[in-house]
């Protein structure tokens, strides 16, 4: 979510410090931030800058907001937060009887409306407008914007309805019908069905409950009377509702999270004094229906348990600290603590969620780091591994290297259902195919790769087809680890890779190769010249092979001395060359210019090209 | 001679430092029931991980599931433990691939390698999976590698965390290249395990509590070889695999 700096400050005394050591103070003691973006303004002297804060989804439900970050750095950074606006209990008064509410979902917790007649629509102020911007929102209009002030401040989604064009105050949250239809505020028809929560007023859809608004209620210039929405609409049936309509918002991002009840409240005051503030207007009232209001939660940890856990010795002091930063209320006794969680964190439960308070508040650096204890006796070898590194060593010394290919094939019997490219959907039923591909596929590079004989291997699960007499259900056997093998002398074969038991594992060696080295995706030309060297000559195979790397020039990619000779007194010496360029297909010109140069040289040298 | 794999070399050599601090080599099905994979991990029934976005289900087959991270078998191994009247401390590792319904790219495949660890006892700390962790790179990387933890989440761990890893600059080339040396990397996500977990494998959580970790083998391959595009790895291409 993006976090302005500025919208944060407001929450503090006096401005934090820079957005660099915010993020910091996030990445190790809260959530990862993504990006810091430097804005300028024309109105303010430093601008502004917005963290992109990665907000885990445990904490949606209290984090997704200015103040929930505000809150986060105030235990963070040791640092008062001057303005909270949970803090005060919201009055929502008056009552008004104008508006009715009535709740026929166990999916609504709570719906508050708040009535307000005679505002004046209108652009919004400079500082709202900076505000919205800020967190990548547009403008719209004063009541409008703040609800998108509001839902961004402290995390309640919030919706306006146009009163006069709504025709009737009776307002209802209940099951969509099949196929009731309803035009949303973006001007597209939604199709709902009975899974879905809407938003009625005199029984017909005018909002998708926690997703978007309708149209015909929609704010603009001419609004004069407007019903304010904050409700708490169960999570995961606005997750669906949202998934199935293609349409996620802002505030079915929040409501997916699970909300608090309690959070509704602190949004209609505040929104419903922003409003009055921007677009003047007469408060009638509020209806607040709250069937189960949410009960205080407790959790509790001992100081034994939270040093048990974390491998630290903090003292009960450490951990009142670390709880007092938080906000959260505690009473401790003989190292018990018993602490009552804010009401936006509905996260904390079991002694190990507190645990993990202290140790984020307190910061992970003060973990020491502790070897576990020396192991008691060897452990056993496991005897598919152990079978399947036998088979490694046996296949790598007779030449075959090891591939992996993909469980997917073309044909199968069992099929993976929504695959994101739609190819080869089938869990496959043997090694066979993809070894026979990759033989093909390899065969082409055999000079490049300066193999006499593409020889390959692979230990990999398949899913083989059901016995056609099998009295199961569900379909096909039960996956096996199969070793297959494939070579240009041999058909591929694959058989069931039986365990091996053992006492020990064989010390088996690794790889030494320091760095993989790209390879190109042109084409490649092959050149072999060979040439009589006489007996007399000072130079060894190994400072002619040098030399041939040196004169073959720079578009020559690999050379090899692939036959040698004796005969008369004189030894014969054959160089296979491979040309291949990163950047493009080379022409045989080209190469035939290099191979001449390359055998001038040669002669110049003494020796007879054969 | 031909090459084995880079992904079953690192297993090998991870398999070969886990042992000598004495832990287990175990493995589970790639073809998961759906409560091995979510449900004894803490992953409530409407997760958004198990959308079909995710995760790779199976037609005709409700309930199973193309695995998409090595942790079930953390309750698998401890259920045959126990079914065998063997009782913690247990160390054990596993290596093996998992798959997820996501778009292929150059740092993202459908079918990848992960490699999982847990260790449960009756006085396993983070602390000790911090130095766990410290001597394996410090192996991997044949040198002092540093380690730290940042605030992470994940439903079967509390607290969860993110591993980061720092290689000393002064070891050299052979080790590692340049531009990873000196740096803070990410490499996995770890922390202890969530009570919930212990109780589904038939642990009493009072009494047993321990710390789990899972990286992704083809980064780790990826970092230390500079290789630079993940879609080498299930290429079948020998001029990747007779490299290493």
């Amino acid at each position: 979510m993006k976090i302005s700096k500025q919208w944060l400050d407001t929450f503090f005394a006096s401005p934090l410090p820079p957005a660099q050591e915010l993020a910091d103070a996030l990445t190790f003691h809260a959530f990862e931030i993504d990006g810091i973006e430097k804005l300028s303004h024309p109105m303010t002297e430093f601008g502004d800058e917005v963290l992109d804060v990665k907000v885990t989804p445990n904490r949606g439900h209290d984090a997704l907001s200015h103040r929930g970050i505000a809150k986060e750095l105030s235990a963070i950074l040791k640092l008062l937060l001057a303005n909270d606006p949970f803090v005060l209990r919201p009055l929502l008064a008056p009552v008004t009887t104008d508006v009715s509410v009535e709740l026929d979902s166990k999916l609504c917790k709570r719906y508050i409306a708040g009535y307000i007649k005679g505002v004046k629509v209108g652009p919004s102020p400079e500082w709202l407008k900076q505000r919205l911007e800020a967190v990548g929102q547009r403008s719209i209009n004063n009541v409008v914007d703040a609800t998108n002030f509001v839902m961004f401040n402290m995390g309640q989604p919030l919706h306006a309805f146009d009163a006069g064009k709504l025709g009737s105050l009776n307002i209802g949250v209940r099951a969509a019908k099949d196929g009731e239809v309803m035009v949303a505020l973006d001007k597209k028809e939604y199709t709902l069905n009975s899974s879905m929560l809407v938003v009625t007023v005199a029984d017909a859809p005018v909002g998708i409950a926690g997703v978007k608004g309708g149209m015909p209620a929609a704010i603009d210039e001419t609004t004069k009377d407007i019903v304010i929405e904050s409700a708490n609409f169960d999570g995961v049936s606005v997750r669906k509702t949202a998934q199935a309509l293609k349409l996620r918002t802002d505030a079915s991002a929040r409501f997916e999270q699970v909300l608090s009840p309690e959070v509704a409240a602190h949004g209609m005051q505040s929104v419903a004094a922003l409003i009055q503030e921007l677009a003047g207007g007469e408060l009638r009232g509020f209806v607040d229906v709250y069937p189960e209001p949410q009960k205080p939660m407790y959790a509790s940890v001992t100081v034994e348990k939270v040093n048990k856990v974390l491998g630290t010795t903090l003292t009960g002091a450490d951990i009142a600290d670390a709880f007092s930063r938080l906000g959260f209320v505690y009473k401790e006794e003989a190292g018990v603590f018993e602490v009552q969680a804010p009401f936006e964190r509905l996260d904390i439960t079991i002694p190990e969620d507190l645990i993990e308070e202290v140790a984020r508040i307190t910061g992970y650096d003060k973990i020491p780091s502790t070897p576990l204890d020396e192991a008691r006796g060897t452990p056993l070898v496991n005897p598919n591994f152990y079978a399947a590194e036998k088979a490694r060593e046996e296949l790598v010394a007779k030449g075959y290297s090891e591939i992996y290919t993909s469980v997917f094939a073309e044909a199968g019997e069992r099929m993976v259902l929504n695959k994101v490219d739609s190819v080869r959907p089938y869990l496959r039923d043997s090694l066979l195919p993809g070894l026979a591909e990759a033989l093909a596929k390899n065969k082409d590079n055999k000079d490049l790769l300066g193999l006499k004989e593409v020889k390959l291997f692979e230990i990999g699960t398949v899913w083989p087809a059901s016995p056609k007499t099998s009295s199961r259900g569900g379909k096909g056997g039960k996956e096996l680890v199969m070793l297959g093998t494939v070579s240009e002398k041999e058909e591929a074969s694959e058989k069931i890779l039986e365990p091996v038991d053992a006492t020990s594992y064989e010390i088996l060696p690794l790889s030494n190769a320091t760095r993989f080295e790209p390879f190109s995706k042109y084409p490649y030309i092959v050149r072999d010249v060979a040439f009589w060297v006489p007996k007399t000559t000072e130079l060894t195979t190994e400072l002619i092979t040098e030399l041939i790397k040196k004169e073959a020039g720079e578009l020559a990619h690999k050379v090899m001395l692939f036959d040698r000779f004796e005969k008369a007194g004189k030894q014969s010496l054959a160089y296979r060359v491979i040309f291949q360029s990163f950047d493009r297909t080379l022409t045989e010109v080209e190469v035939n210019q290099s191979m001449a140069k390359l055998s001038r040289i040669l002669v110049d040298k003494g020796f007879e090209i054969r | 001679m031909g090459s084995i794999h880079p992904i079953s070399s690192l297993i090998r050599e991870a398999n070969q430092i886990f042992l000598q601090m004495g832990f287990t080599f175990a493995e589970g099905p790639l073809l998961e029931s759906e409560w091995y994979n979510f449900d004894a991990l803490n992953v409530p029934k409407d997760h958004p991980a198990r959308d079909m976005q995710d995760t790779f289900f199976i037609k005709d087959e409700p309930g199973m599931v193309l695995r998409t991270h090595t942790s079930p078998v953390q309750v698998r191994y401890i259920e045959s433990q126990i079914k065998q009247g063997i009782q913690p401390p247990y160390r054990v590792i596993v290596p093996g691939k998992v798959f997820r319904n996501e778009a292929t790219d150059m740092t993202h495949e459908a079918e990848f390698f992960q490699i999982e660890g847990l260790v449960v006892g009756e006085d396993i700390t983070l602390a000790h999976l911090k130095g766990t962790l410290e001597q394996f790179f410090s192996k991997l990387y044949q040198g002092k590698v540093e380690i730290r933890f940042r605030p992470s989440f994940f439903p079967f761990v509390e607290p969860g965390v993110e591993v980061d890893m720092r290689i000393p600059d002064n070891l050299g080339d052979k080790v590692a290249p340049e531009k990873l040396r000196g740096r803070w990397l990410e490499m996995m996500g770890a922390g202890m395990v969530h009570p919930s977990v212990i109780k589904s494998a038939g642990l009493d959580p009072a009494k047993y509590q321990g710390f789990a970790f899972g990286a992704g083998l083809d980064r780790i391959a990826m970092l230390r070889w500079s290789i630079d595009d993940i879609r080498h790895m299930h290429s079948a291409d020998l001029r990747f695999i007779n490299q290493f």
